[in-house]
């Protein structure tokens, strides 16, 4: 428990740097706050109006957090007047499409680095080896920028099954899976093929040593299968450092849908931050930039939570501190 | 299963396994290590051999390639082992799958590092039960009881649910013990069993599978680089130099008329009991020999004190003595002549050293 709460306390720390330097670095980025925030070319009325919403806009960096971050935390996101729409009101709109990118993307790197990372390392230096390694590396050394482009060229351009360029609006899956389905398969391949690649290869390395160790030989011994020998044994025993970079990768899973939302499908919360950082639009930044920190310092901690479920005598020593 | 099912014998006069010129050599960068090379030996039902000889002599590379638990990559093996009148070198693992845990098992070194430390006891003894012998979910649970209760586990049933990091060293030996017989098997392997645990402790685990044996009428290979510890516990011993048997008798006989000076000198080098553990009197000077390029004739003339001309040039065969069953590879064993001989200038030049030295004092 005490090791828990210590943790806790440590991404809080981290939380509350990182989202005030987002707020720094939106107040050094801006002339004039108090415009940004009004929306720009406005009247001395509507700026007169804004600045009594935001009174502490003159006060210590400090105090100014401490406003903004009660206003993130109770849900006062303000009213964007560029976009003319609550800030709230726009992300529930658009967070869910980014949020299935993302969660198929990671999805389906899962899916390829398991069954790869797996098979190579139970392989080594064999013909399956050899061929994902060497399609890995090309996977991993392309940018997803240009995986959008094959994958727009070569199925959605030629087909009529995907949406592309400026496709479509967020279909839940429960709505309608199909149509789900269309709009999120080549955005969540594009990252996910990327991410597949450099799991597949931390896997795979932590699974050659793990087939070296005594115990599997000893699984062996028992005569149990292969396949439960990897799955089962193996497996459990190489995935912290998967488990590890999937939280840290998760952020740059989320810049990566930003940019898949400009080639295909569903428009999430991507263009939205593209145009608020083109306007200036501070609150929009601000909420965006705020939910991206939180989701990716949750998974950290959610990570460490996962050490212990993986492996007991990390539990055995927690519980003792 | 079809058509290609071993059928291991377990009735006739077939012994139950044959090893003959085994040879196992691992390709590195260095060079070809033969690690096995040229081993021959029969063990008979219910019998137990121990394997003797110094760190690196190829004890446990010999008793993962009988077991053929050696992973294939860079590794050439030749020669034969016959279990149960089965050929098993070459064997697909598919085939060799249904011999693991069923007709031999093994027990590790090291019970920390062979036990999986993520998954809990139970499983780790059920999972034969279960996914190789197809028993129930309960009936397994209750087997794995028993089994620990067998190997002298106080609160089976609790240790069930525990982790391998929760249990003593001595206990889980025990545990890897427990797994070796679960399927009942008709060989083991014990690999140093005791090597890793506390001298109080390893008397115990050596008992115990010795009373397991008899109870299960079960062959055990012991593995060891300590002569002591094979002595109260085998019917047999082989020593082993540098991949090779160099000395082969029935315990007793090995004991009472040993014929390579390296099992003298291993002898020598035992660990007495009341010397804090892992104290050697007398170690073999010099080191083993390099298994890339072993040396020529005997493998033990560049550390033997008896090498003569002979030694260096012309490889020592694998000869009877007096009895059938007592083998040694030497030239010049102990009591021949010219050991004699040896032994005598070697024991002047001692006293003359003392008398010098107490001169001097
Ligand atoms: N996979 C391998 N590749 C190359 N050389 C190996 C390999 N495995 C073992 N060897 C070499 O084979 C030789 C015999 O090793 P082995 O482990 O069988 O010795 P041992 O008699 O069991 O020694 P110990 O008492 O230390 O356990 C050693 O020189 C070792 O370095
Ligand atoms: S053959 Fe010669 S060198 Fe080898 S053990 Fe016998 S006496 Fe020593
Ligand atoms: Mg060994």
């Amino acid at each position: 428990m005490r090791y828990l709460l210590q943790r806790f306390v440590q991404f809080l720390i981290v939380f509350v740097v990182v989202t005030f330097i987002v707020l720094a670095a939106t107040r050094i980025g801006s002339s004039d706050p108090l415009r940004d925030l009004a929306g720009g070319q406005v009247n001395q009325e509507r700026l007169e109006e804004v600045a009594a919403d935001y009174p502490y806009l003159d006060k210590p960096l400090v105090i100014q957090y401490g406003y903004w971050m009660t206003d993130i935390v109770t849900g006062d996101w303000g009213y964007s007047y560029y976009q003319s729409q609550s800030v709230m009101d726009m992300f529930k709109q658009r967070a869910p499409a980014t949020f299935f990118i993302v969660f198929w993307a990671l999805v389906i790197g899962l899916l390829i680095a398991l069954p790869v990372g797996i098979y190579s390392a139970y392989r080594r230096d064999r013909i399956f080896d050899k061929a994902t390694s060497l399609s890995t590396f090309a996977t991993i050394s392309m940018p997803s920028l240009v995986v959008a482009v094959l994958l727009l060229y070569a199925v959605a351009a030629r087909t009529d099954l995907f949406p592309t360029v400026g496709g479509s609006n967020y279909v839940a899956p429960w709505d309608n899976p199909y149509e789900h389905f269309k709009n999120f398969f080549l955005p969540a391949l594009t990252l996910g093929v990327g991410i597949g690649g450099v799991w597949s290869r931390l896997l795979r390395a932590d699974m050659v040593l793990t087939l070296q160790s005594d115990f599997v030989t000893l699984a062996k011994a028992k005569g149990i299968s292969p396949m439960r020998i990897l799955w089962v044994h193996a497996l459990r025993a190489s995935v912290l450092s998967l488990i590890t970079s999937v939280a840290l990768q998760l952020g740059a899973l989320i810049s990566g849908s930003i940019i898949a939302e400009q080639f295909f499908g569903p428009r999430g919360l991507g263009d939205r931050l593209v145009f608020a950082i083109q306007q200036n639009d501070l609150l929009t930044l601000q909420a965006i930039a705020v939910v991206i920190v939180a989701v990716v310092v949750v998974a950290n901690l959610a990570v460490d939570l996962l050490y212990a479920v993986v492996d007991p005598r990390i539990r055995a020593a927690r519980a003792l501190t | 299963m079809s058509a290609d099912r071993l059928s291991v014998r377990h009735d006739d006069g077939e012994p139950l396994l044959q090893v003959a010129e085994l040879r196992t050599h691992f390709r590195t960068p260095r060079g070809m290590v033969r690690a096995v090379d040229g081993v021959t030996f029969t063990l008979e039902r219910g019998k137990a051999l121990g394997v003797v000889g110094e760190s690196g002599s190829g004890k446990t590379v010999l008793a993962r390639t009988v077991m053929g638990l050696l992973p294939k990559r860079n590794v050439n093996t030749s020669g034969s082992v016959r279990f149960g009148g089965v050929e098993m070198l070459g064997l697909p693992q598919r085939q060799m799958r249904e011999l693991w845990g069923t007709e031999m098992a093994m027990v590790f070194q090291d019970p920390m590092s062979s036990l999986n430390p993520l998954m809990k006891v139970g499983k780790q003894i059920t999972e034969p039960l279960r996914f190789h012998m197809g028993m129930g979910k309960s009936d397994s649970i209750a087997t794995a009881e028993r089994l620990l209760r067998d190997v002298r586990i106080p609160e089976p049933r609790r240790r069930l649910n525990q982790y391998p990091h929760e249990l003593s060293g001595g206990m889980r030996q025990r545990v890897m013990i427990a797994i070796a017989l679960a399927c009942g098997p008709n060989l083991l392997f014990a690999d140093e069993p005791t090597t890793a645990l506390d001298v109080t402790v390893q008397s115990q685990i050596l008992d115990l599978i010795a009373e397991q044996r008899r109870d299960r009428n079960m062959a055990v290979i012991l593995v060891t680089h300590d002569l002591g510890v094979v002595a109260n516990y085998t019917d047999e011993i082989a020593v082993m130099y540098a991949g090779r048997l160099v000395e082969k008798a029935p315990t007793r006989t090995l004991f009472s008329n040993m014929k390579m000076p390296y099992t003298k000198a291993l002898l020598r080098s035992i660990p007495k009991l009341n010397l804090p553990s892992h104290t050697r009197l007398d170690t073999i000077p010099g080191r083993p020999p390099d298994l890339v390029h072993p040396p020529r004739g005997c493998r033990f003339a560049p550390r033997c004190a008896n090498a003569r001309d002979r030694c260096t040039e012309e490889e020592p065969p694998l000869l009877a003595a007096d009895s059938d069953d007592h083998t040694y590879a030497c030239w010049y064993p102990v009591g021949s002549p010219e050991y004699r001989e040896r032994e005598e200038q070697l024991k002047r030049l001692d006293d003359r050293r003392v008398l010098a030295a107490e001169e001097a004092g």
